[in-house]
């Protein structure tokens, strides 16, 4: 078990191309920390630094107060599961499993077996248990003698882990290890996963793409995008209080809904909709602001005094325990609503193209500075 | 549905445009059957066929001007004139269009040739034909022919000299020494004379070995003037009647054990002949030698372009007696011609004092008409050599030296008496033992002896017409049967892709599959490979018998066969695999290193082995200047390659030169490697594996099935080496680098035995399916072919 400290880690490839710039982060002891962000934000490429498999171009990074950006890989007390799990077809699941056990056994080769005979074979029983004892934690004894090739995906993903379980590593690295599992299974591992980290209390840094497994599964969640942290933060912050438009548009399903509007006179006018009253530091602002609100928080309004925008239906969506209405406002901005399912019936009454009041709470509402990474302000 | 019923036309129309090009391919053969059954009878066409020696293109002109008067006098006769290069490309010709049973009608024939020819039946007597013209009052002339070079195409079965006359004489040579005269006069020794000896020759050579760089002679050991050099000592390898073997006698070992000792005892006497690059008749070009020799009259249109230094031709020195021997080359008519009349016009005509004339300005040759051979279009004082004359005196002491028909005689004699006189590699007493043995061994051969029945072809081609009609009716059973299952538009596929596949399938079974099992029947029978099929005599099992039991060249062959296979297999593939990972680096100009690398699999074979054969040069090739410097201080010396080492490096430099031509097997393991997932490589170096854990834990196992692909193909291709052997040394010395398929190529070419040759070729087969069978079958527990279900 061990601390991870980033402390402006920077990778920039050959030819210019700068991966990840100034990362600045400490995982705690026993932490479990998801990277995510869409693809090519540069979190699989955080993920690798710390395993070793990509060189350190700026920065220091530290893995239990070792500075570790000149150790290989080999040497950092850290294990790895990969997308695709990495499994060596050509050996068993147990082969498999004591593979990383065996490269780092004391009395190895077939010299130390004759000299030291009794040595080695303790080794060998040590191995074989902590095999066995991975085994139970994952339930896949019964898998033991079979190749890879003869496991279903939530199988072999069970050996990968197996395979970084036996070694008892300082940091575990997950770098999008449900990836390739189908919707039902990923959420089965998913709460395996989070089980399995309770349980050891393991140092673990994991990458997504999903922004539903990091929240679900982390700790502490550092979004990414562009190669730099957007925020970092436990889940529920990352998603009530989004520290910028990039983060609060990545995290939750379905996305915010952003207005572009302009500041006049301390109101925001957002076109379609009535002016927003804000307080504080925002009235003296002018300029443009864009508001953000997210699809759950969006109802129909009861009288036309409560209505705060209007919008017309476009489109009706039952997803069965809920339903998504789709709307456009004035200016072509668009919307979704987020409401129960007990709704769906009235939703559906109205003709596409009806024009209807819809409300939010005011405490529902985020600020945004204008652009894409526009910082949060309210 | 537009597209698919345009789809379905299109198929339709492919599979029909496949019938077709069957059905008129084979109609077009039955079609050239039968027009030759019916004869086209307006036109008699003639085909003559011969080689063009070093003087070119202007033999192709003078006989291809003889040719065409010839067919202006003989109107409604028309000659059609192929020439496939040199005498080796040309026999391989006539040999393989006489099996085809289409023979030339007229071609030339080397007197060494004629005794086998003879004795197979391919040639037709000409003193029926002589007597016809005589008796029509249309003298041939051959009182004008030299009687020596006429009675070398004589052949009554045993020797030549008597019998029937199989060939007219078109020209001829007596042998001799050509000489540099700057470097005579330089080492102050005097020119030959005409009648010359042993000691002035070697005086001559010894005086000029000590000018700087220079060589007294080169001397060459083919068979022939081998015996014409031991004719000269009064002896020979046999008895004057061919009876018997004499090779053992003391005089000609006494002779031998000489001729060794120049060569190797004396210094810079003789050209060391360690080296196939410079010997024969180009070494004399450089200048550097003395004499070079014997050689005859063909040397003479090279050596005019000499501009450096004078040379001249002295007659063979005299040792006991006075010798020479006659190297000719007649034309001969095919057995098979149907118009042995005009074809012995042709003979008359290209053999007539015109063309004998317009042949002898060449230089190339001596006319082997007397009336030409003295008059000045030989005896030329204007043109080198000067002495025309000795040429023609050396006729009155040239012999005939008794020639065995078997082909092998000579093949023996080169191979084992070169390993004393020429290589070195085994002494005079070895050499010759080994001879008597190998030739004893042929005589005593119950293949050679027996006397077989001839096939009976008419029976198995019934028999075979049956079985294949029986294989096909299985063959459609079966697919019937199989394709119950399959719904109408399966079937429709599947019909249209049979149809468009046919012409593959039908070449397949008649140009592959049909050869393949004659020679699974030729493997049971005697047979020339020249001479028609009708003359195959059925042998049973012998060939096989002789080849297990008697036949010790076999056995060397697949010794020397294995142990390279044993060698370059093992070094090859890891060659090859070290070479996959570097050019599997990321490196800059990968494309181009790759290119490099794999730059030596797509060069011609015969040209690399030319090449390879420079670098493995005993004396001056590039293998021993790049080892010299590393042994000389250790004390050793770089080893003779292919002469007197060649029983420790011979096989071991074919395997060498192996290395160099891994590409193939190169990039079939780039692939492989870059089919690997890098995530392993990553996963085992978080686990813990160092660089070659992970080559042996990761690279190795998941490359397992392209380590077995590229051993089998390995191991095959090893069981099949031929052109790099056939080029570089022939199989020689001895037959210490003879792989079996060369020797099974000099069975079925070199001495035209085609059964024994299939026999071989059979054997082959199946040692190398066993080797291939315990491969795979060893390396199963070792193959992960679970990396490729990925």
């Amino acid at each position: 078990m061990a601390t991870v400290q980033f402390e402006a880690v920077s990778k920039t490839y050959p030819g210019g191309v700068r991966a990840v710039e100034g990362v600045e982060l400490l995982v705690e002891d026993g932490e479990f920390v998801v990277l995510v962000g869409p693809s090519g934000c540069g979190k699989s490429t955080t993920l690798r630094m710390v395993a070793g498999l990509e060189e350190i171009t700026g920065g220091t990074l530290r893995i239990g107060g070792r500075v570790v950006n000149e150790v290989p890989g080999r040497d950092r007390d850290v294990a790895m599961v990969f997308q695709n799990y990495a499994l060596y077809p050509h050996l068993s699941v147990r082969q498999n499993m004591a593979f990383p056990l065996e490269r780092r056994r004391e009395h190895g080769g077939l010299l130390a077996r004759l000299t030291s005979g009794s040595a080695a074979r303790e080794e060998d029983a040590r191995i074989a248990a902590e095999v066995e004892r991975a085994a139970q934690v994952l339930g896949i004894t019964a898998l033991l003698e079979r190749k890879p090739s003869a496991l279903s995906g939530g199988q072999r993903q069970r050996v990968a882990v197996g395979r970084a379980l036996v070694r008892r590593p300082a940091v575990f690295l997950f770098d999008e290890p449900l990836s390739n599992l189908d919707a039902k299974l990923r959420v089965e591992m998913r709460a395996e996963l989070k089980a399995l980290h309770q349980r050891l209390g393991a140092t673990m840094l994991y990458v997504t793409h999903d922004q539903e497994e990091a929240m679900t599964l982390g700790d502490r969640l550092v979004v990414m995008d562009g190669g730099a942290v957007q925020q970092c933060a436990s889940p529920r912050e990352v998603y009530e209080r989004p520290s910028n438009r990039f983060v609060a548009g990545f995290v939750g399903t379905p996305s915010m809904n952003f207005l572009e509007g302009k500041m006049e006179g301390g109101r925001l006018q957002v076109p379609g909709a009535q002016p927003l009253e804000l307080g504080g530091r925002h009235r003296e602002r002018g300029g443009g602001l864009v508001l953000g609100v997210r699809p759950d928080a969006l109802r129909r309004a009861q009288g036309a005094e409560e209505a705060m925008l209007h919008a017309r239906v476009a489109l009706v969506e039952d997803l069965g325990d809920r339903c998504d209405i789709r709307l456009e406002v004035e200016g072509d901005q668009e919307l979704v609503a987020r409401r129960p399912a007990s709704e769906l019936e009235s939703w559906e009454a109205l003709e596409a193209g009806t024009v209807v009041p819809l409300t939010f709470d005011r405490e529902e509402a985020h600020l945004f500075e204008p652009g894409p990474h526009g910082v949060r302000c309210g | 549905m537009g597209s698919a019923s345009f789809l379905s036309v299109l198929r339709r129309l492919l599979a029909l445009v496949s019938a077709i090009a069957v059905l008129w391919a084979a109609a077009r053969v039955a079609r050239r059957d039968l027009l030759g059954e019916n004869g086209e009878s307006a036109e008699v066409v003639l085909t003559v066929m011969h080689w063009s020696g070093d003087a070119g293109q202007e033999e192709d002109r003078i006989v291809e001007e003889a040719l065409r008067s010839y067919e202006e006098a003989h109107p409604g006769i028309r000659v059609e004139r192929i020439n496939p290069g040199d005498a080796g490309s040309f026999y391989t010709k006539l040999q393989t269009m006489m099996a085809a049973g289409t023979p030339p009608d007229v071609f030339y024939c080397g007197d060494e040739r004629l005794p086998s020819l003879a004795s197979m039946g391919v040639l037709r007597p000409l003193d029926e034909l002589i007597a016809g013209d005589l008796a029509a009052g249309s003298d041939p002339g051959l009182d004008d022919f030299y009687p020596v070079v006429l009675d070398a195409y004589r052949w009554d079965g045993e020797r030549t000299g008597a019998g029937p006359l199989y060939g007219l004489p078109k020209d001829f040579t007596t042998i001799g020494f050509y000489y540099n005269r700057d470097l005579f006069e330089q080492a102050r020794v005097p020119l030959p004379s005409d009648d010359w000896n042993w000691d002035e020759f070697l005086d001559a050579a010894a005086a000029i070995g000590e000018l700087e760089g220079c060589t007294g002679a080169e001397f060459v050991t083919w068979p022939r003037m081998l015996r014409l050099y031991l004719a000269t000592q009064g002896c020979d390898v046999l008895s004057p009647d061919g009876s018997r073997l004499t090779v053992r006698e003391p005089e000609v070992l006494e002779a031998l054990q000489q001729l060794s000792n120049w060569r190797h005892v004396e210094e810079n006497l003789l050209t060391s002949g360690k080296s196939r690059v410079a010997t024969g008749a180009t070494v004399f070009l450089t200048g550097r030698v003395g004499m070079a020799g014997p050689f005859g009259r063909w040397v003479v249109p090279s050596y005019r372009q000499i501009e450096g230094f004078a040379w001249d031709f002295a007659p063979m020195p005299r040792g006991r007696e006075r010798a020479n021997v006659i190297a000719s080359v007649a034309w001969s008519i095919s057995s098979r011609s149907e118009h042995p009349r005009e074809a012995w016009e042709l003979v008359r005509a290209l053999c007539s004092p015109t063309s004998q004339d317009g042949l002898a300005r060449l230089g190339l040759a001596m006319p082997s008409r007397r009336s030409i051979a003295e008059s000045e279009a030989f005896v030329d004082p204007t043109a080198p050599p000067s002495r025309d004359r000795v040429f023609l005196d050396q006729v009155e002491v040239a012999r005939l030296l008794p020639v065995p028909a078997s082909p092998k005689f000579d093949a023996l004699l080169e191979s084992r008496l070169n390993q004393a006189v020429l290589t070195g590699d085994l002494s005079v007493d070895e050499a010759t033992r080994s001879f008597e043995a190998a030739w004893r061994s042929e005589g005593e051969s119950p293949l050679m002896r027996g006397a077989f029945p001839r096939m009976p072809w008419g029976t198995l081609r019934i028999v075979g017409l049956v079985a294949a009609a029986a294989a096909a009716l299985a063959g459609l059973l079966w697919w019937r049967r199989t394709g119950a299952g399959r719904g109408p538009l399966a079937k429709e596929e599947e019909r249209a892709g049979l149809l468009m596949a046919s012409p593959l399938l039908l070449g397949l079974v008649l140009v592959m599959g049909f050869p393949i099992l004659l020679s699974l029947v030729l493997s049971f029978t005697r047979w020339t490979g020249i001479a028609g099929l009708e003359t195959a005599e059925w042998v049973g099992l012998a060939n096989y018998a002789q080849l297990f039991g008697e036949d010790g060249r076999f056995w060397t062959s697949l010794r020397v066969t294995a142990l390279y296979a044993l060698l370059a297999v093992p070094v090859g593939q890891a060659f090859a695999l070290g070479a996959a990972l570097l050019m599997n680096a990321r490196v800059p100009l990968i494309g181009l290193w790759r290119g490099v690398w794999y730059l030596p699999s797509v060069l011609a074979g015969v040209g690399v082995a030319v090449l390879w054969r420079w670098v493995f040069d005993g004396e001056s090739g590039l293998a021993n200047a790049l080892l010299t410097p590393l042994l000389e201080p250790l004390g050793l010396q770089p080893p003779d390659w292919f002469g007197a080492d060649a029983a420790a490096f011979g096989v071991p430099a074919f395997a060498i030169m192996n290395l160099w031509m891994v590409g193939g097997s190169m990039m079939i393991y780039l692939a492989g490697l870059q089919g690997i997932p890098r995530e392993l490589y990553e996963a085992a170096e978080l686990d813990g594996a160092t660089a070659w854990q992970r080559f042996t834990r990761v690279t190795l196992p998941m490359l397992s099935p392209v380590l077995v692909f590229n051993g089998v193909m390995a191991v095959i291709g090893s069981f099949q080496v031929f052109t790099q052997a056939f080029v570089m040394t022939r199989g020689e010395p001895g037959d210490l680098t003879r792989f079996y398929v060369l020797y099974l190529y000099n069975q079925a070419f070199d001495f035209y035995e085609m059964g024994y040759a299939s026999a071989m070729a059979w054997i082959l087969l199946v040692v190398v399916l066993v080797l291939t069978g315990l491969f795979l079958r060893g390396s199963r527990r070792h193959v992960h072919y679970e990396g490729l279900a990925g």
